[in-house]
């Protein structure tokens, strides 16, 4: 086999398109190739999005791949609605709430002021691979020692405070800073959206402060909707690999890493095809990249052992109903295309949903967060917590049943949606799984936890994207930092092999 | 103290104090046998350390044949389509190069090319294996298994195992009509039957010497037990315990997990962990095989010298070397003394050694062990000189030599 190519990337997910177009971009022959018949994986499925609302791509990877940040991170997005038990939903922008008392907005804005310098400190670390304790270079101290000097610049009584906080549960911190409501409801379903885990699991500062660290110009820890839709992202990088000679191949299932003299010689395509290239990036989740495309014979017992063991349980089910018209929200209005509406009335509803499901049942209220798209007429909504191990099986009836809490659960917040929309189209985690090679149908490929984030993550010996295979790397969600639609992972795995070649 | 003259001389049975062992299949007659009632607890089992005098055990083991029962030895069935891969993906060596009928004495390590354990591999058949070792490997194995199309089955109470060893052992066994023992070749298995009971032979041990590997289900353990005895009679056969087989194995250069090494996955310090070639054990290890369990390290470890080694030494005077640490010239402190033994019929001061490099490796000169000797409670120190020498200590030819010769 001859190569034609320097590296292929596995999987046109937003993190194997940001991985193509680094190295593209550094000069490299790039092929992606994609299972699906769409580039963007969960974002891109015009159908069935899984994340219709991305977080938004780091600006420094919109700098370093030049695209445009005008299409990129859009317009400032619409203030979150947070619905309560009762009356109008509270409007939320950032630090700035509207709708809520004085002293509890003041207290929001500082809390979401100091978690968001918090975060700031943590995120020095997003693009930069985690160190390796056992034999540290200097080189890679870089993000570790950028950290340490953010921390430091936040002062001795912040640091104490993050230091405080950061291991601990979000409901506590919540609840000492702005009391139960709908406002905890909103952060906590930020704390905890994606993961097996209640406000009340140790950790969730660490997750929330996470989804904190996304920054874009309009500020940090917002959803932000490209200009033109998720299709919009998505083109733009793709636009970004074609420009720097890589090519894309669509429907293009790969069914086998290669293999020779212990490294990574390329790809089997589920046709038979076989593709030659020095590198391998994969964007598929480390489970599935390591356990079944690679196979384990290539991997000693224990690193496989903990790859087995890694958490990744997905909890989170997608649901589209019609729409035909603009929702109309309790206490007057209409939900506008691209909003974001949250119902999670306290911290409580979120716990309480979260217990049924860490026995393997669905929640009777189930907490949502849902999106309106004028231009599909659709109003997707994602509902926790709906366990990818469901103890009765993810059968029509399980989803409709699901399908019918979350009706119920609009019901409440957008009066008479029900009347209006006909059924719902379910994708469980189990869904999830199928389709876009993400173990446990899980969003982040992994938990998001302390002893699954930084040197551990994916899980200890897999970190720094660099697989025991030489030349196989792993570019998607399951490696640090992680999840969510901020294209960190990408970056990283390519900078990561670029700086191996010649190894 | 009215009770009559008489019983006073009747003896009073003394209570027992219970030691919480499992008796093994062949318990009833070991501890007929035992006169030191001296067990030790090998995997929760009795096992005699020794049942006469050590002497009396030893030379047996060295000049006649000897009984020793290895059922309490860890046993693993691996049995299926994708054995062979399994167990090449286990053990450092060409496992693929090992015919059905044959043995092959093994090492397999961690991801970090340290020692997990040492043992046997039996291959029975194409896709038939059993791993016999020291320490209990289930949960390793199935972790090495885990993807493969395998079984593995923990075998270690299913199998009865005595290890018959000494220059009379084939002809003892001749006696009792095992037709064609005398053809079995060092590391091979044969099928046979004592008493009626089916019996797999190895030619294997771990005494250096002539020897046999007897391997049964419980049920017929005892009767193939007295079988042997009978026909041992003339062949003067001897049944030994622990302590006598620990001076034969040091003798033909064997190594003892948690004597002479620990394994990776017991230790506590970090540093404790050894690799096969800081044992020595290089010719283990074939690195030119499809991925196994440890490779990428090894492939590492073994372009460099290693930071210490395990090696055989000969002290000069004759008292054993227990326990000694080793200095260069008398004063830097260089390694110490895992096994010693003054070798009865090497009529040698020998001993295993752990020396930090380059001692043992290029500098091998000016050596000195410091013995302790205790004399009627006071304590003596001396230091002998000592020299690195090559295993085994004790070699002779009857040990391969097939067919054997009649004793």
């Amino acid at each position: 086999m001859s190569a034609r190519y320097d590296a292929i990337v596995i999987g046109a997910g937003h993190n194997g398109l940001v991985a193509a177009a680094t190295l593209a971009r550094a000069g490299r022959k790039v092929l992606v190739v994609e299972a699906r018949d769409h580039l963007g994986g969960m974002l891109g499925d015009k159908d069935f999005r899984v994340a219709p609302l991305p977080f938004a791509l780091r600006p420094d990877i919109v700098k370093a791949l030049k695209l445009d940040t005008a299409v990129i991170h859009g317009a400032p997005p619409p203030p979150v609605l947070a619905f309560g038990a009762d009356g109008p939903p509270l409007k939320v922008r950032g630090g700035a709430v509207e709708g809520a008392e004085t002293a509890l907005a003041q207290a929001y804005a500082a809390l979401h002021a100091r978690l968001g310098r918090q975060a700031g400190a943590l995120g020095a670390m997003l693009l930069a691979p985690p160190p390796d304790l056992g034999r540290l270079r200097p080189g890679d101290l870089g993000g570790l020692a950028r950290m340490a000097l953010k921390l430091r610049l936040l002062g001795k009584a912040e640091l104490r405070d993050l230091l405080r906080i950061a291991l601990s549960n979000v409901w506590d911190l919540l609840e000492d800073e702005i009391g139960d409501g709908p406002l905890a409801g909103l952060m906590a379903m930020d704390a905890t959206l994606g993961g097996a885990m209640g406000p009340r699991s140790p950790g969730t500062v660490l997750t929330l402060l996470y989804r904190m660290a996304s920054r874009s110009p309009h500020g940090h820890g917002l959803r932000v909707m490209p200009k033109g839709g998720p299709d919009a992202l998505v083109r733009s990088i793709a636009d970004c690999v074609k420009a720097a000679g890589g090519e894309i191949r669509t429907n293009a299932r790969v069914e086998e890493i290669l293999v020779e003299n212990d490294r990574a010689a390329g790809v089997q395509l589920a046709d038979g095809e076989q593709i030659a290239s020095p590198l391998v990036l994969s964007n598929a989740s480390p489970k599935v990249t390591l356990l079944e495309l690679l196979g384990v014979s290539h991997l000693d017992g224990e690193f496989v052992r903990r790859c087995r063991s890694m958490a990744a349980r997905g909890m989170v089910a997608r649901l589209d109903f019609d729409a035909p018209a603009p929702p109309a929200l309790r206490g007057g209005g209409t939900l506008a295309s691209g909003q974001r509406l949250v119902a999670a009335p306290d911290m409580r509803a979120i716990e309480t949903a979260f217990n049924a499901a860490k026995y393997g049942s669905l929640p009777e209220r189930p907490v949502i967060e849902a999106t309106y798209d004028a231009a599909t007429a659709r109003l997707s909504v994602s509902a926790q917590f709906a366990p990818y191990d469901l103890k009765v099986g993810w059968s029509e009836e399980a989803k409709s049943r699901l399908s019918a809490s979350v009706l119920a659960m609009l019901d409440e917040v957008l009066p008479g949606f029900g009347a209006t929309t006909g059924a719902a189209r379910v994708m469980s985690p189990v869904d999830i799984e199928a389709g876009y090679g993400a173990a446990g149908g899980h969003w982040h490929h992994g938990e998001f936890r302390i002893d699954q984030l930084l040197m551990l993550r994916p899980f200890d010996g897999a970190a720094r994207y660099r697989m025991p295979v030489a030349g196989l790397y792993l570019c998607g969600a399951g490696a640090h930092p992680g999840g969510d639609i901020c294209g960190a992972p990408g970056f990283n795995a390519a900078r990561a092999a670029l700086g191996a070649k010649g190894e | 103290m009215n009770a009559p003259a008489t019983s006073a001389a009747r003896p009073v049975p003394v209570p027992q104090v219970l030691s919480g062992l499992e008796p093994g299949p062949f318990h009833d007659r070991l501890a007929a046998l035992n006169h030191q009632q001296a067990w030790m607890n090998w995997m929760g089992y009795a096992s005699p350390s020794v049942l006469d005098t050590v002497e009396f055990e030893y030379f047996a083991i060295r000049n006649q044949s000897t009984l020793f029962d290895i059922s309490p030895m860890c046993k693993y069935a691996i049995a299926g389509p994708d054995a062979e891969a399994v167990v090449n993906r286990l053990v450092t060596r060409d496992i693929r190069k090992l015919k059905p009928g044959r043995v092959a004495y093994c090492i397999w390590c961690d991801e970090d090319g340290q020692v997990v354990d040492d043992g046997t591999v039996f291959r029975y058949g194409p896709n038939e294996f059993r791993l016999c070792c020291q320490e209990p490997q289930l949960s390793w194995l199935e972790d090495i298994a885990w993807g493969y199309e395998v079984t593995i089955r923990d075998v270690s109470r299913e199998i009865a195992g005595l290890a018959l060893q000494g220059p009379t052992s084939c002809a003892l066994l001749r006696d009792l009509g095992l037709d064609g023992i005398e053809s079995l070749k060092p590391f091979g298995i044969g099928s046979f039957d004592i008493a009626g009971v089916a019996l797999s032979v190895s030619r294997t041990g771990f005494t250096g010497d002539l020897g046999y590997e007897l391997w049964m289900a419980p049920e017929g353990a005892l009767a193939v037990w007295d079988a042997l005895m009978a026909a041992g009679r003339l062949r003067g056969l001897r049944v030994i315990g622990y302590e006598a087989l620990d001076m034969a194995r040091i003798e033909a250069g064997f190594l003892l997990p948690k004597i002479d090494f620990l394994s990776a996955q017991t230790v506590l310090r970090a540093d404790r962990a050894v690799t096969p070639y800081e044992l020595g054990l290089d010719w283990l290890v074939a690195l030119d095989k499809p991925h196994f369990n440890g490779r990428r390290a090894l492939l590492e470890l073994s372009r460099k010298p290693p930071r210490r080694k395990l090696v055989a030494i000969e002290i000069e005077r004759d008292k054993p070397a227990h326990n000694a640490l080793v200095y260069h010239r008398k004063s830097r402190e260089v390694g110490m003394v895992t096994s010693a033994l003054w070798s009865p019929t090497c009529k040698r001061n020998i001993a295993y050694a752990w020396l930090d490099a380059p001692y043992g490796q290029t500098a091998n000169d000016h050596l000195w062990v410091e013995i302790y000797l205790q004399k009627e409670i006071r304590w003596q120190r001396r230091m002998a000189r000592c020299h690195p020498v090559e295993k085994p200590f004790f070699t002779h030819p009857r040990r391969t030599a097939t067919p054997p010769a009649e004793y």
